[in-house]
């Protein structure tokens, strides 16, 4: 019985491969599977070569796997860039006939079929748009999916966009695919899929655990600039966030973006901005304002492939030094970095109640691969969620008050807040060094006690941040350490590894700053050997870990940086290579 | 409430600096208008403009160089019950902030922005500013500007502002009406303060505005609903037209964007898990 199995459909950009894509995932959640969608896509519109990634598992799935077991394709060229890729065992159905090279590609086991589906779709429907809804019948076909979940999520997807006919005609489509599928293909070719029932799940992408994370964290104002692979957490948050009584604006850039959620933030609202690298750069200068006015502030960045522009729809872990040192002066910020998708939805709360108690910016660093991908996940559950707004004053409080202070010297460096309207509030916030009430003061020892103030904010901080996540078994001498997505290709990497006999420990790091040291060092100081794994070239967390002044003698670093997060094997076969020296 | 209500501190500014003029202006509008100083937020930029905070008595914001107005915006949008107003400078707003005034101009959020245009920059010592007008010599232009200068008015009307004013500090009763309507006008209001810098710039001093300004009000039967009217007087540059240059009523940003009359800054949070459950039935 198959428990776990990866399918592509590759094409070129305009062929509908991310539609496509997307439904067939919606479509094996309902069976009740485990689902993971990788979107391989350059940015541009039409024309380049693209690919979509659905992995399904019975189990619990965070990444894509090693081997491609279907692959429908739109032309001869898509077989040719990922047949390395195809299992021994796999199917691929192709628009267009058998060229050579595949043909002797096709002697490892593989089958392959011509699937006109463009031309079926032309001659059969009428229209070259139903290729897409052919293509899933195909698939309807090759993995036994259920044309009632089909029927369904066709229902949801056309019916109120494009009315019932479309419906009929595309459900028509599918099961033509699927008659033709059978015509071709043999029965042991088949890759026939279970169903389950699929109770109290999601399909989510991670930029909309986000938005949905923040509304839920009370979330009313968000102002940002459109930019790859963030814009979609403020596209869901834009269509609902006015029934919470709140407001999404788009700037005019990033600048302006992350200056209107600080004058939000500051006059008392759960403000944030998102964004990825690019314009992260342009947000460093008010970031830095943020952390000397100690305005809570949330920011989520998805991070993209840099530096520059560059590729701006793929995965990379290029921007922690960004965030944990970015922008001028001394501040304290936390940066926030979740390892699933319910952790996208959860650390919201957790983004925003540090930032308000502890006044300073939040920044929760997500990558694209999460950002813009679906999984399948357990129903948020919203009675975790809880808002706490730290020293934000009532105006009650605020008129017991003599002589208030905004920035008054506590023990802790947090001081009661109050908001613009508030009766007997009235204070300065400053970018310039101020005095307790906020106005510019230069003398030498306010400057040092102020200093001090905001810096010592992040001492209680520190055992209130998310701590890192230990897997694995104890005794194991080889230790891994990575933080964000690649907790679940290191996950599956450790299962590989201990069947070839080398059992492995990892801990995950969830708050990159305040950076969690003593764990760090107490899981370092029990290994042997030790992998920083992380997508990025220079190994920016190993540096961070470095910076720390924790012993890294015997620290080694996996990095990767092509644009893709790492296949389970690739971590395995390093570790391998590496204990082998 | 009277004047001393929002006078925080004396002002250390030059001694004979315009500014002075838009201080005792801004303390009038806000007596005439009877605003309770909590209810006042004036976000500055970076200049000698952005020393205001330290001496009118009301909620202050002194952010980063060229973005008053996207923080003006965020607390306007945030508590529409205040009165926010962005101070500024040329340097601040027609150089390092052009982008924000423009989409500031167009966004049309009920705020009121005043940019104190000394055609210089003062507080970095006397260099050559966006409004310094073409041939002026500075520390930073030794032979001459070579740009043309821009003007903030002209720029504000054909970016699709609301209300378009330009006073003068050495009128301060002429400044104090047009503070007063602009900050009661329904949305954005631009008004330009021409402020001679006594230190830095001693071409355009206090007798040169006197002999270039033109007074364009009522008395000249000058319409200021009319946009052709207002964009031949900026554009005729023997003369700097004052007064209320441009009008138009239509609904502001607020109007149109806010969801209720309710200012989200003073909501109570809740999780309000009904409503949340209903919205991540989307997901399934």
């Amino acid at each position: 019985m198959i428990d776990d199995i990866q399918i592509m459909i590759a094409g070129h950009a305009g062929d509908g491969v991310l539609f496509t894509g997307n439904v067939l995932g919606k479509i094996l959640k309902r069976q009740g599977w485990e689902v993971v969608t990788y979107r391989d896509f350059p940015s541009n519109i039409r024309g380049e070569a693209t690919n979509y990634t659905i992995r399904a598992s019975l189990s619990k799935i965070y990444n894509r796997g090693d081997a491609i077991d279907v692959l429908m394709a739109f032309d001869c060229d898509s077989i040719l860039r990922h047949i390395s890729a195809i299992a021994e065992d796999g199917i691929v159905l192709c628009e267009g006939g058998v060229t050579e090279s595949i043909r002797l590609s096709q002697k490892k086991g593989r089958t392959f079929h011509k699937f006109p589906m463009r031309e079926m779709a032309k001659k059969n429907l009428g229209s070259e748009i139903f290729k897409n809804t052919i293509l899933l019948g195909g698939l309807c076909y090759i993995l036994d999916l259920d044309l009632k979940i089909i029927d369904e999520v066709l229902t949801e997807v056309f019916l109120s966009k494009k009315g019932e006919e479309v419906v009929q005609k595309n459900i028509q489509a599918v099961i033509f695919g699927c008659d033709e599928a059978e015509k071709i293909v043999k029965k042991e070719e088949k890759h026939t899929l279970v169903k389950r029932p699929d109770i109290d799940r999601l399909f989510i992408a991670g930029d909309e655990a986000v938005a949905l994370g923040s509304l839920a964290a009370g979330c009313r104002f968000f102002a940002a600039y459109p930019i790859c692979p963030a814009t979609e957490i403020w596209q869901w948050l834009i269509k609902h966030i006015h029934t919470f009584n709140g407001l999404v604006v788009q700037t005019e850039d990033e600048i302006a973006a992350i200056n209107m959620a600080l004058g939000a933030a500051y006059a008392g609202v759960r403000s944030m901005t998102a964004t990825s690298g690019p314009g992260a750069s342009l947000m460093m200068e008010a970031f830095s304002l943020a952390g000397m006015a100690e305005i809570p502030l949330v920011i989520a960045h998805v991070q993209r492939v840099g530096p520059s522009t560059g590729l701006p729809t793929r995965p990379e872990q290029s921007d922690l030094n960004q965030w944990v040192f970015g922008a001028h002066g001394d501040f304290p910020r936390i940066v926030l970095s979740p390892g699933t998708i319910e952790e996208c939805f959860y650390f919201m709360a957790d983004a925003f109640n540090l930032a308000e108690k502890y006044q300073c910016p939040v920044i929760l660093l997500t990558e694209q691969n999460y950002g813009q991908n679906f999984y399948t996940v357990e129903t948020f559950d919203f009675s975790h969620v809880v808002i706490d707004r730290g020293m934000l004053l009532s105006q009650a409080d605020l008129l017991k008050m003599e002589d208030y202070k905004r920035y008054k010297f506590t023990e802790n460096g947090i001081s009661p807040r109050a908001v613009p309207s508030m009766k007997n509030g009235i204070h300065m916030v400053e970018g310039n060094e101020h005095d307790q009430k906020g106005y510019r003061d230069e003398d030498e020892e306010t400057r040092i006690k102020m200093m001090d103030k905001r810096m010592k904010k992040l001492k209680s901080a520190i055992n209130d941040v998310i701590p890192p996540v230990f897997w694995g078994k104890k005794e194991a001498c080889v230790g891994i350490i990575g933080f964000g997505s690649t907790v679940w290709p290191i996950r599956e990497a450790m299962d590989q590894l201990e069947d070839k006999g080398v059992p492995c420990k990892y801990l995950q790091i969830r708050t990159l700053w305040p950076f969690s040291a003593s764990e760090v060092k107490e899981f370092m100081e029990s290994c042997d050997e030790v992998f920083v794994v992380e997508n990025n070239y220079s190994g920016q967390l190993h540096g961070l870990i470095q910076g720390q002044g924790i012993e890294c003698s015997h620290v080694r670093k996996i990095t990767k940086y092509s644009g893709h997060t790492f296949r389970p094997i690739e971590i395995t076969e390093s570790i391998l290579e590496a204990l082998k020296q | 409430m009277k004047e001393d209500k929002y006078h925080l501190n004396d002002p250390t500014w030059c001694r004979g600096c315009g500014i002075y003029g838009l201080f005792a202006a801004l303390k009038q509008a806000a007596v005439s208008l009877q605003i309770p100083p909590e209810q006042v937020v004036i976000v500055t930029g970076i200049g000698c403009h952005g020393r205001l905070n330290n001496y009118f008595n009301s909620y202050g914001f002194h952010g980063l160089h060229g973005r008053a107005l996207p923080v003006a915006t965020g607390i306007r949008l945030s508590n529409s019950s205040l009165t926010v107003l962005a101070v500024s400078g040329d340097g601040d707003a027609y150089s390092i902030g052009i982008g924000h005034f423009i989409h500031a101009c167009r966004r049309n959020v009920n705020i009121t922005c005043i940019v104190v245009n000394n055609r210089v920059y003062g507080l970095t010592q006397g260099q050559t500013s966006p409004t310094s007008q073409k041939g002026y010599v500075s520390v930073s232009s030794p032979f001459g500007s070579k740009e043309m200068p821009l003007d903030g008015p002209l720029l504000a009307i054909i970016s699709g502002a609301t209300f378009v004013a330009r006073g003068f500090s050495g009128d301060p009763k002429h400044l104090t009406s047009l503070i007063t309507k602009g900050i009661t006008h329904n949305g954005f209001s631009l008004i330009e303060v021409l402020s001679p810098c006594v230190t830095h710039n001693k071409i355009n001093n206090t007798k040169w505005f006197k002999e270039n300004v033109v007074y364009m009000d009522d008395s000249t039967h000058y319409r200021a609903e009319d946009r052709t009217t207002a964009l031949e007087a900026l554009m005729d540059k023997s003369k700097i037209p004052i007064g209320l240059l441009y009008r138009k009523e239509q609904p502001s940003f607020d109007d149109l964007s806010l969801p209720s009359d309710r200012p989200i800054g003073l909501l109570e949070l809740d999780v309000d898990a009904k409503k949340l459950k209903a919205l991540m039935e989307d997901f399934e």
